[in-house]
This record gives C-alpha cells, sequence and structure tokens, in this order.
C-alpha cells in the first residue's frame, strides 16, 4: 500500500482535489449493482477522473458498453450512454462514432465480452483505427452469469465451468491489440489508480483507436472461488504480479513475476479511420468533378 | 401499342451475353420502349451456363420473365438445348456455327451463324457477342440501328468503339 | 425531362434510401445482395454520407444501430445467411426503438442453401427472426420501381414510428433491371424522426406520448439520456417491476397496431368479380399479374391480392378483398413450402378454401402454373 500512496502523493497530486464524482455519475442510478470490492468501480472512477482532467464536454460524451458486469458501468456516467448487445459495443461505437465524428466516444468492455464473442471487432476495430477509446475491464471471469471461464483465467484456475481447473491458454489482450495494429495500448491495474488516470487520459486524446486494459478484480465470484482472498490482497497481488513496462530489464526480474508489463505497451501515428475515409471520398469527388 | 417482344442471349459465362443484352436494352429505352432484363447464373464468373433475358414491352411488364421467345441467341453448346421449352413457331434462334454443333431443332427457323469466326477475322474473338448482336438487330424489327450504335459507343470500353461498332456492322452483313 | 434508364432492384433500393436521406450504410459482402453495398459505397459519398463494410454480418447490423443512435439515418442490406446473423442487434433496434433498414434480398435456404438462386423462405424469419415479443415492419416490392419507392417508404415509416423495416426483395427482384424514371416516382417530403426538444431536466426519453412514438435525444443535445436492451421504464433505465415490464413490452406492439393505416399497403388487381384469388408477393405476384390476364381472356374470372406492406399483413383488407369479391377459392403461391399461407389460412377460416402452390427447386412459379392451378381449383 506505502508504494501505491507515494505515487498518487508524487504525481498530479493537485487535480485530486478538484475532482468530484458526483458531477459526471448519475446519483439517481445510485447504489450502483457492482458488488463490495469489485475492481470495476475504481476503474470508472479513473475513466471518469481522466474525462474530467481533460475537459470533455459531457453533451458530447458517448459511453457505449456491451454486455456483463462492464456492461453495466455505462447506466451510471451522466453522459449520452449505450448498452448495447453481448460483444458488440465496438461495432455500435464504429457506426456512432463515424455517423458523428463529433462525439467522444468511449467503449466499455470486459474480458468475455470483447476477447470471446466480441473478438471479431476487436481486431477490426484495433485494425481500423477508427478514433475511440476501448477500455476492457479484465477480472478473468464471467462474473454477471455467476463465474463461468473467460478467455482471461488464469491457468488452474477453479471456475463453473472449469470444475476441475482452467487447462486454456489465456489471451494476452493487449498483445492481442497491439499485433491486430492498435495504435496506442496499455495496461493497468485499478490499485495504481493515478497511474490508471494518467493512462486513460493518454488514451482519449490520442489521434485513432486506444485500446486500455484495466487488471480489476472480481472478489466476490472469482476470488472466494479461488480462496484469492479479500479485495485489498487481491489487488495487492495482482500489483506485485505487474511491473511497468519501463522496467522491464531491471536486474529484479529475477525475484519478481514479470510476465505482465503495464504503462503505455504501444503508441505510433497511423492515419484515423474517419479522417482518411473522408479525405479518399473528397479526393475521388475532385477528380470526378474535372 | 407494339406487341411485347421477349429475347435471349445465352451461352457460357464470360462470353459477354449480359453486356449485349444491356446495350440492346439501352438503346430500346432511348425509343421509348420499356425493358425488363434478368439473368441466371451459375456461382462463377467464367464458364457455365450462363443466360441474360429481355422482355420489351410498353409500360411495365407483368411478368418481366417472358414466357415464350421471339429470339434466341446461342454462342455456346453448354445452353444449346437449355431454352427449349420457351421456343415456338414464331421463335427466331441464331447459334454460333462453331461452337454449337448441335443447335436446337423443331417448328421454328434456326440460323448457325459464323460469330466467331468473324470475330477472329476482325482480330479479337471477343466481340462475337457484338457480331451476334449485329446478327439479331439485322433479324427482324427489333431495334434502330442508329441507337444500337449510340449505346454501343457509349457503354462499352472507348478503346473497342471502333471495333464494336465494326463487329455490329459484320454481324449484320451476316443475316442481309 | 424525363429520366427513364435501366436500373437493378438492388441498387433502387440504394438510391431510394438516399432519396430519403440515409446518410449511413454498413454492410458485408453476400449474394444476391452484394450490389445494394457497390451502389452506396460509390454514391454515398456524393451526398456527404458514410460508407463502411464492416468486419462481418452482425457488425454492418451493430454499427447501423449505432450511427441511428447517433442521429442519422442509417441501412444495411444482406441475404439470408446474414439476416439470420444481424437478428439479436435486429431485436436490439426493436426494444431500444432505433430507426434502421434492413434489405434482405432472399435466395434459397436453409444454410447457404442456393446463393444465386431465388426463394421467399425468410417471409416467417423476416417477422419472427429475432426473439421475444416484438413488433416490425417488411415492405415487399415486387418491381424495380416499387424496390426505389418502398425503400423509401421504408425509411420514412422507420423514423416516424422509431422502428426497424425490412425491404424484402427476393433475388429476381433484386437483381432483375427494369426501365424506370426515378423522378417520376413521387418522393415526398423528406421525413424526420421527432428529435427531442424541451427541458432537459426530468426528460424521459421513452415518455408515453399520444401517438405512443417517444422523441429520440440526439447526442450533443444535452439530455445524456441511456439506451438499453433490457426492459426499460420511461426513463430508459433496465426494471422489472412487472406493471413497468408489461407497459414497455405492450407499447411496441401497440405503436404499430395505431399506426397499421399509414403502414399498410396492398395493390389489387381484377378483383371486383374474382371467384379465384391469387395471394402473392414479389416475382410471384408478378407471375400472378400475368396469370391472372391470361385466366380472364379464357373467360375466368380471377383476381390478385398482393400485400406490398407483408407485416403487419393487411389483415381488413384480405378479409374485405374475399367477402366483396365473393371469391371461393384463394391462392397463395410463394417459393417455399407454405409461409405466407399460413396467415392468409388464420385470416380466412372458414370464408374461403385457401389452396397452396409451392416451388422450392430454386426456379420461380410461372404464371401458367398459376393458371394451371386456379383452373385445377375451380373445376
Amino acid at each position: 500500500m506505502k508504494d501505491a500512496m507515494e505515487q498518487v502523493a508524487s504525481r498530479d497530486a493537485g487535480s485530486a482535489a478538484e475532482f468530484d464524482i458526483r458531477q459526471y455519475v448519475r446519483l439517481d442510478q445510485m447504489p450502483h449493482f457492482l458488488c463490495p470490492g469489485c475492481g470495476h468501480g475504481i476503474a470508472l472512477r479513473a475513466l471518469l477522473w481522466a474525462i474530467h482532467d481533460l475537459g470533455l464536454d459531457k453533451d458530447k460524451l458517448a459511453v457505449v458498453s456491451g454486455i456483463g458486469c462492464s456492461g453495466r458501468l455505462s447506466a451510471y456516467v451522466d453522459a449520452n450512454s449505450f448498452h448495447t448487445t453481448h460483444g458488440r459495443p465496438l461495432a455500435f461505437a464504429t457506426g456512432l462514432a463515424l455517423a458523428r465524428p463529433d462525439l467522444h466516444v468511449i467503449v466499455i468492455t470486459g474480458d468475455g465480452d470483447s476477447l470471446a464473442i466480441g473478438g471479431n471487432h476487436l481486431i477490426h476495430a484495433c485494425r481500423r483505427n477508427l478514433n475511440m477509446t476501448c477500455m476492457m475491464l479484465n477480472n478473468e471471469v464471467y462474473g454477471m452469469t455467476g463465474g463461468q471461464v473467460s478467455p482471461t483465467t488464469s491457468a488452474g484456475r477453479l471456475t463453473t465451468t472449469t470444475p476441475a481447473g482452467n487447462s486454456e491458454p489465456v489471451f494476452d489482450a493487449c498483445a492481442l491489440a497491439a499485433g491486430a495494429g492498435a495504435t496506442f495500448v496499455g495496461r493497468e491495474v485499478t490499485m495504481q489508480i493515478v497511474a490508471l488516470r494518467n493512462l486513460l487520459r493518454d488514451a482519449i486524446t490520442h489521434d485513432g483507436f486506444s485500446f486500455v486494459e484495466v487488471m480489476s478484480d472480481c472478489t466476490e465470484i472469482f476470488g472466494r472461488k479461488n480462496d484469492l482472498g479479500s479485495s485489498p490482497e487481491m489487488i495487492l497481488s495482482q500489483k506485485s504480479a505487474m511491473r511497468p513496462f519501463a522496467y522491464r530489464n531491471t536486474v529484479d526480474e529475477p525475484f519478481r513475476p514479470n510476465t505482465m508489463p503495464t504503462g503505455v505497451l504501444a503508441r505510433h501515428e497511423r492515419a484515423e479511420y474517419g479522417a482518411a475515409y473522408r479525405e479518399m471520398c473528397a479526393r475521388r469527388q475532385d477528380k470526378g468533378a474535372k | 401499342m407494339m406487341d411485347t417482344l421477349e429475347i435471349r442471349f445465352s451461352g457460357s459465362g464470360g462470353q459477354g451475353l449480359i453486356l449485349a443484352a444491356r446495350i440492346l436494352a439501352a438503346a430500346l429505352v432511348a425509343q421509348g420502349r420499356n425493358v425488363a432484363q434478368s439473368q441466371s447464373y451459375e456461382p462463377v464468373s467464367r464458364g457455365g451456363l450462363s443466360r441474360s433475358d429481355l422482355v420489351i414491352s410498353d409500360g411495365e411488364a407483368d411478368f418481366p420473365l417472358g414466357g415464350g421467345l421471339d429470339y434466341l441467341l446461342v454462342l455456346d453448346s453448354a445452353a444449346a438445348n437449355a431454352s427449349d421449352a420457351l421456343l415456338g413457331e414464331k421463335s427466331v434462334v441464331l447459334v454460333d456455327a462453331e461452337l454449337v454443333p448441335d443447335p436446337p431443332k423443331g417448328a421454328f427457323s434456326t440460323r448457325a451463324l459464323p460469330f466467331a469466326e468473324t470475330a477472329r477475322q476482325l482480330g479479337n474473338r471477343r466481340v462475337a457477342n457484338i457480331v451476334a448482336l449485329g446478327a439479331l438487330a439485322g433479324s427482324g424489327p427489333i431495334c434502330d440501328n442508329t441507337a444500337l450504335e449510340a449505346c454501343l459507343r457509349d457503354m462499352a470500353p472507348a478503346k473497342y468503339a471502333d471495333l464494336n461498332v465494326e463487329a455490329f456492322r459484320a454481324g449484320q452483313r451476316l443475316v442481309a | 425531362m424525363t429520366q427513364r434508364r435501366n436500373l437493378q432492384g438492388n441498387e433502387a433500393c440504394a438510391l431510394g434510401a438516399i432519396r430519403a436521406g440515409c446518410r449511413f450504410f454498413a454492410g458485408y459482402p453476400i449474394t444476391p445482395s452484394s450490389e445494394v453495398a457497390e451502389a452506396m459505397a460509390r454514391e454515398l459519398p456524393r451526398v456527404g454520407g458514410t460508407f463502411i463494410q464492416m468486419e462481418d454480418e452482425i457488425a454492418s447490423m451493430g454499427a447501423v444501430v449505432g450511427a441511428s443512435m447517433g442521429g442519422v439515418k442509417a441501412m444495411t442490406a444482406t441475404s439470408g445467411p446474414g439476416f439470420s446473423l444481424k437478428q439479436e442487434n435486429l431485436g436490439y433496434a426493436c426494444g431500444a426503438e432505433v430507426p434502421c433498414v434492413i434489405v434482405n434480398v432472399m435466395r434459397g435456404g436453409p444454410s447457404t442453401g442456393m446463393p444465386t438462386r431465388p426463394s421467399q423462405g425468410d417471409i416467417m424469419q423476416t417477422r419472427w427472426g429475432t426473439h421475444g415479443d416484438h413488433s416490425i415492419i417488411v415492405l415487399a416490392p415486387a418491381s424495380v420501381a416499387e424496390a426505389y419507392s418502398e425503400t423509401i417508404r421504408a425509411v420514412n415509416l422507420s423514423e416516424t414510428l422509431r422502428v426497424p423495416v425490412v425491404v424484402l426483395l427476393d433475388e429476381v427482384v433484386g437483381h432483375l433491371v427494369e426501365t424506370v424514371d426515378l423522378d417520376a416516382i413521387p418522393a415526398g417530403a423528406e421525413v424526420w424522426r421527432k428529435f427531442a426538444t424541451g427541458p432537459r431536466e426530468g426528460f424521459e426519453p421513452y415518455a408515453v406520448t399520444d401517438d405512443l412514438v417517444p422523441p429520440m435525444p440526439r447526442p450533443g443535445d444535452g439530455y445524456r439520456s441511456h439506451t438499453t436492451g433490457l426492459t426499460h421504464g420511461p426513463s430508459g433505465f433496465p426494471t422489472q417491476v412487472p406493471d413497468q415490464a408489461r407497459a414497455a413490452i405492450q407499447r411496441l406492439s401497440d405503436k404499430l397496431d395505431l399506426h397499421r393505416e399509414a403502414i399498410e399497403s396492398y395493390r389489387t388487381r381484377a378483383i371486383e368479380d374474382a371467384e379465384v384469388l391469387i395471394v402473392a408477393i414479389g416475382i410471384t405476384a408478378r407471375a400472378a399479374q400475368a396469370a391472372v390476364t391470361d385466366l380472364r381472356a379464357q373467360g375466368v374470372r380471377a383476381g390478385l391480392f398482393r400485400p406490398v406492406t407483408l407485416w403487419p399483413f393487411p389483415e381488413q383488407a384480405l378479409r374485405d378483398t374475399v367477402e366483396n369479391s365473393g371469391a371461393r377459392a384463394v391462392i397463395v403461391p410463394e417459393m417455399n413450402q407454405g409461409q405466407m399461407v399460413l396467415e392468409v389460412e388464420r385470416l380466412l377460416a372458414g370464408r374461403a378454401e385457401v389452396h397452396r402452390l409451392n416451388r422450392i427447386d430454386g426456379e420461380v412459379i410461372a404464371p401458367a402454373q398459376i393458371a394451371r392451378k386456379a383452373i385445377e381449383v375451380l373445376a
């Protein structure tokens, strides 16, 4: 905990005071339905904090979500919110962002929503590079349906559909996104909320498609089933398993696992899809006029 | 009011049948008539039975697919007998003399004409469809030649315009 | 000046949609509807619209709903297998009341079936394809001119009623080229959904209005409302309170019932004294037109009833037609094993004998086949 407290103090302490989450959530929808200890609330807080810092106009903000625990978050954001179908928020958001380039489109999705049923949409959104931000909450499990195995469930974990332990390998969502061509890819744990906010800020201001994986925790279902302890214990062990990407070559690697880097993992410039499409069309019209 | 006229272009995929039918259809529309054009094809771009039908009428045809052919063009043996059920006494059948060795037989008039041969003599075997279109246009009161030649120049690739008109006229001479 | 030209049915759908103000199209290649997408890709940029070929059929339906939620008129086109894949997001559009148009060009089925051959096998799927109780409008053009005019009507109905509308073609009408003069087809004034206006405070996106069609909030206009596929009350937020759930689901079908007169459309031919009435749509209705002419020439009093709005089926009009003409036999020719006939049998039970005429071999039903059947059932 001390580590995290220091980070909060040292990075951007000032804006924390100005940010009042009540200006960004629908208070009439409280109490929310998330379980005690669920990391999704922290991720939502970090997202709203980033939106606050960037001064985005709530009227121009569109939050699009799919189905699952992550899908319910859009209803709590005081914005234009769209709770769509399972796995398809990126498809809906693609139509919305293309038809309305003036909107800030933010997709909230989960590991099952974006890596299983919606995997095709994720890789093509990465390839296309349409301007939007996708925040994927990875809690390693299908929580809303009662705790079934997901594409990110760690090896050996117990779920209701892997009673003998999970024998499937996992997807590394960030590697998948980067491999599919995403121009901004990042990962953070909920415990590092300031770093997560900073990452989301960078993602939202990135011109093109940005993908941020948030390592969340499902305490009530996944944690309990696998005896992972309370929420603080879960997020602490999560944090110790992560290493900032910048430290990837440091000498302590043999002493700490270094398999899941955090921070900005990929970032490069490529033509934004909507602008490129409109430019191509305009060029063709010009040719036709000659 | 003029009678309804039914014309079928048949052969194998890739012979340019649909383009020939489209050119005739455009010329007929320019002359104030109504055309319904339909095609049937197998899911391959080259080869396989292919046909395009024109039902020419004044106003919208009741049934745009027709049912009794006035004219039938057959450019490939694949299509030789595919239209037998639609032929009657008044039908005029034009077949390629070389590619359709076994033309449909019945109580209608059949003419075997050298479409492919003529196209080769013109230096491009791919204009056989236009030679056939010329022969068709010369076989009866179907469409005004000036309108047809205008559409021919308009709708086919510009670099082939002169060759196409030449092929069209050569086709007309085959039935003159 | 007249603009007579030869136009294909699929392309006419694209031009009709654009004429009605559609400015967004998302699609995926599939025979025999790809020409709709190709025409949209070519034409939309000319009017400032947007075309996108998505990664799959599901995504293209999702993108269309997303664009429409953004306040832009949107359409997609597909055929059997793709239409099956679109059903979940189509249901979302029904439940969340998002205007959109889906062109479905019917090919042989089930499964991959006969991609280049015509069929009318999706008549029931268009009505009940997506799960759960829902209402939907399906329009069935029988000519190229109608593909144009009915797509215009589809866009307009989807806008005024906030409902997905399916334009249902068969492969023959989709690929048929006919001479049309688009300028001579009355398109009417452009129609838009009612956008939300008035106070932001206390705004209810699904409030019950007199016309049962709630004004739709447009992102950016300051309403910041919530849209969900979960059953929702007037606030737009999910509810499972029985009374609220029932009212919400009931309003969706009441909405179409209330506006039935504006939705229903049908054409008839020679029905006044018909002793045998043919009920058909699409290319089969064109064959029936020729059959009626032939039968009349032979002295057989045949007539045609052609639903242009397939769903909701023009119930009263069909009953009235049978009653007023005194027809004793009704024939329902269709390129399937008998789908529309189920509705006709339901409507005419005890009023007239209903006969089936079906074809599932990928060939169209010829006028002579219908005429033979008519003579047979009258004998």
